[in-house]
């Protein structure tokens, strides 16, 4: 007991001493440093688990590391100055900006520390119904002369899919045609029951932006018993359906019969990229 | 609680997507602070306001960056002293009128050249005519955001400091503000005294030069940072709780169509080197002219730039050039819709 006593009572004095000096300190810079530490850490992390893929277009992935460099360099010199002289007020304006420094400052570090605990989600179906799935397939394609029917039919992804169906738009054209495509489950409430719709996003710039495509998909019993969401890879021949579409009036769509449906993972860059 | 998932996702997509533009804004405008001459540059632009807009929009063309990196350049441009119009005629059409977005658009609407065209012309147009409507405020401080003026202040205060020291004077009017007793007996300006310890620029080496290259590098990002984050996090939430079909049924006719494509463009605040792409996948259900309208106006106004520019004017006068770039644009694209 009495050797806590005498040990809370020194303690104190050591304390105030040290927040006497710390109360010197330009703690704002330290907390830049920390800033531009945490975005550098946080952009270079999704360079490296590949989870960017799910946030921006591969074509930043570039801008994106570089950025990290520079924004943990910028960090880390700052962090030496301030570990050299911890007292500089090299920062005499910041009472002149709009918002207090340190608010901005920690608004930053919260959303980087946030970022680098909490994973960015895959965007799911109900998210592709929110924003519509482009079912009548208004698809970009800059360059048509790419879809050529050369490419075997089987080894035509979704969007290749929707791209050949975009530059020529006969679904009778590709009846018979054998297809294995991946994507997840949508379930599309104009569509009957025993129909599902497998999609995918497309994105142009980043996960903002991205909009869902699909074709639909014949099945044999009712689509629950394959759940929103479900990623699958199916393998089957193209047909045509008379199927009702948003406005309730029956459309002659290209329609997938399966032969084979097998439930796959996630895919780890589950969004296809335009362009 | 998926929701709020989602609505962070895309968070943080807009920021990623956004931070390295803002980190090449943030640097075009620090090295602007230390190697251009503020003098020079005021003296290179016409100072007539419609020439003067003209020149700010193409100055664009200058620096390839979106409307992200575009704030922070604007921003160190009225503080070098250039007139309010020829910056606000920047900010509108940097996003546009640049080498990457004119190619971007030429790539995805190289079938509709008129498209491409247009959007150059009605951009450029649009805002020459808002940096001639700006140029009638003489007084760039009645449109700044308060600190920023205050901020202004200070460097307007110093630089008459310099011609009063070159043995000019500067002004002999009464000049308002705060004056202290100085040891030397005559009344000086507080704001002065401060500005003194405010400029780290002024006479430095090349190591302090780096110095405070570096600090304002921190000190920009830090805020503007700050504010990218409000706009991002609104823009956001409202992608996540306002269903994009909900938008794009609002379009029935040309002019509800044109409507709803700018409403979108103000929503997804999509990056002006990209939103072509974007907007092709639009061009099946759209007219050409609500694809114009979402070219022309989703560059110079979305959501998440609204925070940035928050930091540079006073919010009514962001209202004000986001009325008068959303009915020019309207009225454009409507005019461009009957003759086409």
């Amino acid at each position: 007991m009495i050797n806590l006593q005498s040990i809370t009572k020194k303690k104190p004095r050591y304390i105030a001493v040290y927040l006497k000096k710390a109360k010197q300190y330009n703690w704002t810079l330290c907390l830049d440093s920390l800033v531009f530490i945490s975005w550098g850490i946080l952009l270079l992390k999704y360079a490296i688990t590949g989870e960017y893929k799910l946030l921006i277009h591969p074509n930043y992935f570039l801008l994106m590391v570089v950025t990290g460099i520079l924004m943990l360099l910028i960090g880390v010199v700052r962090g030496i100055l301030f570990l050299q002289f911890p007292n500089s007020a090299s920062d005499k304006e910041q009472h002149l900006t709009l918002f207090p420094a340190k608010f901005s400052s920690t608004l930053l570090l919260g959303v980087a520390i946030a970022g680098l605990i909490i994973s960015p989600n895959v965007l799911t179906s109900k998210t592709a119904l929110q924003r519509g799935v482009a079912e009548n397939l208004p698809l970009t394609s800059s360059q048509p002369q790419s879809f050529v029917t050369t490419t075997k039919s089987e080894e035509r992804s979704l969007i290749d899919w929707v791209r050949t169906l975009n530059a020529y738009p006969e679904p009778d054209a590709y009846q018979g045609q054998p297809a294995k495509v991946t994507g997840f489950v949508v379930h599309l409430p104009e569509l009957p029951e025993n129909y599902l719709l497998i999609s995918r996003f497309i994105v142009t710039c980043c996960a903002v932006d991205a909009y869902p495509i699909g074709i639909p998909v014949q099945l044999e019993g009712n689509r629950n018993a394959y759940s929103p969401d479900t990623w699958l890879e199916i393998t089957g021949t193209m047909t045509t359906a008379n199927l009702p579409s948003k406005d309730h009036q029956n459309q002659r769509k290209l329609v997938l019969v399966p032969s084979e449906i097998k439930p796959i993972p996630t895919p780890k860059d589950p969004y296809i990229s335009n362009q | 609680m998926s929701q709020l998932h989602n609505a962070f996702t895309l968070f943080l997509s807009l920021l990623v997507e956004a931070m390295p533009f803002l980190l090449l804004g943030v640097i075009v405008s620090s090295s602007l602070l230390l190697l251009v001459d503020e003098r020079k540059l005021i003296a290179k632009i016409p100072s007539n306001p419609f020439l003067g807009a003209l020149v700010g929009s193409c100055v664009g063309f200058l620096f390839p960056v979106c409307e992200c990196g575009n704030v922070p350049v604007a921003r160190r441009l009225l503080l070098k002293g250039v007139s309010p119009s020829v910056a606000i005629a920047f900010l509108l059409a940097a996003p546009t009128i640049n080498p990457v977005v004119i190619w971007s658009t030429w790539v995805a609407f190289g079938e509709q050249p008129q498209i491409v065209i247009l959007r150059i012309i009605f951009s450029l147009g649009i805002a020459t005519i808002i940096g001639c409507i700006f140029s009638i405020q003489k007084d760039p401080r009645a449109l700044l955001q308060p600190t920023l003026a205050k901020r202004f202040n200070l460097l307007v205060a110093r630089g008459a400091q310099k011609s009063e020291n070159n043995g000019s004077l500067s002004s002999v009017l009464l000049q308002s503000g705060t004056f202290l007793l100085g040891t030397s007996g005559q009344p000086q300006r507080m704001e002065q005294l401060f500005s003194e310890t405010l400029s780290p620029v002024v006479g430095i080496t090349d190591n302090s030069k780096f110095q405070s290259f570096l600090n304002n590098v921190v000190l920009e990002l830090r805020e503007l940072g700050g504010m990218l984050i409000f706009g991002s996090a609104i823009a956001a939430i409202i992608q996540v709780f306002v269903p994009r079909e909900f938008v794009l049924s609002l379009s029935h006719d040309t002019i509800t169509s044109i409507v709803a494509m700018m409403l979108l463009a103000a929503i997804v605040s999509i990056c002006s080197t990209v939103d072509s792409f974007f907007a092709l996948s639009f061009a099946a259900t759209f007219t050409s002219s609500s694809l114009l309208a979402f070219l022309v106006f989703g560059p110079t106004i979305d959501i998440k730039a609204m925070g940035l520019m928050a930091s540079i004017f006073k919010p009514k006068i962001i209202i004000y050039i986001f009325a008068i770039v959303a009915q020019l644009t309207f009225l454009l694209t409507l005019i461009y819709s009957y003759l086409s």
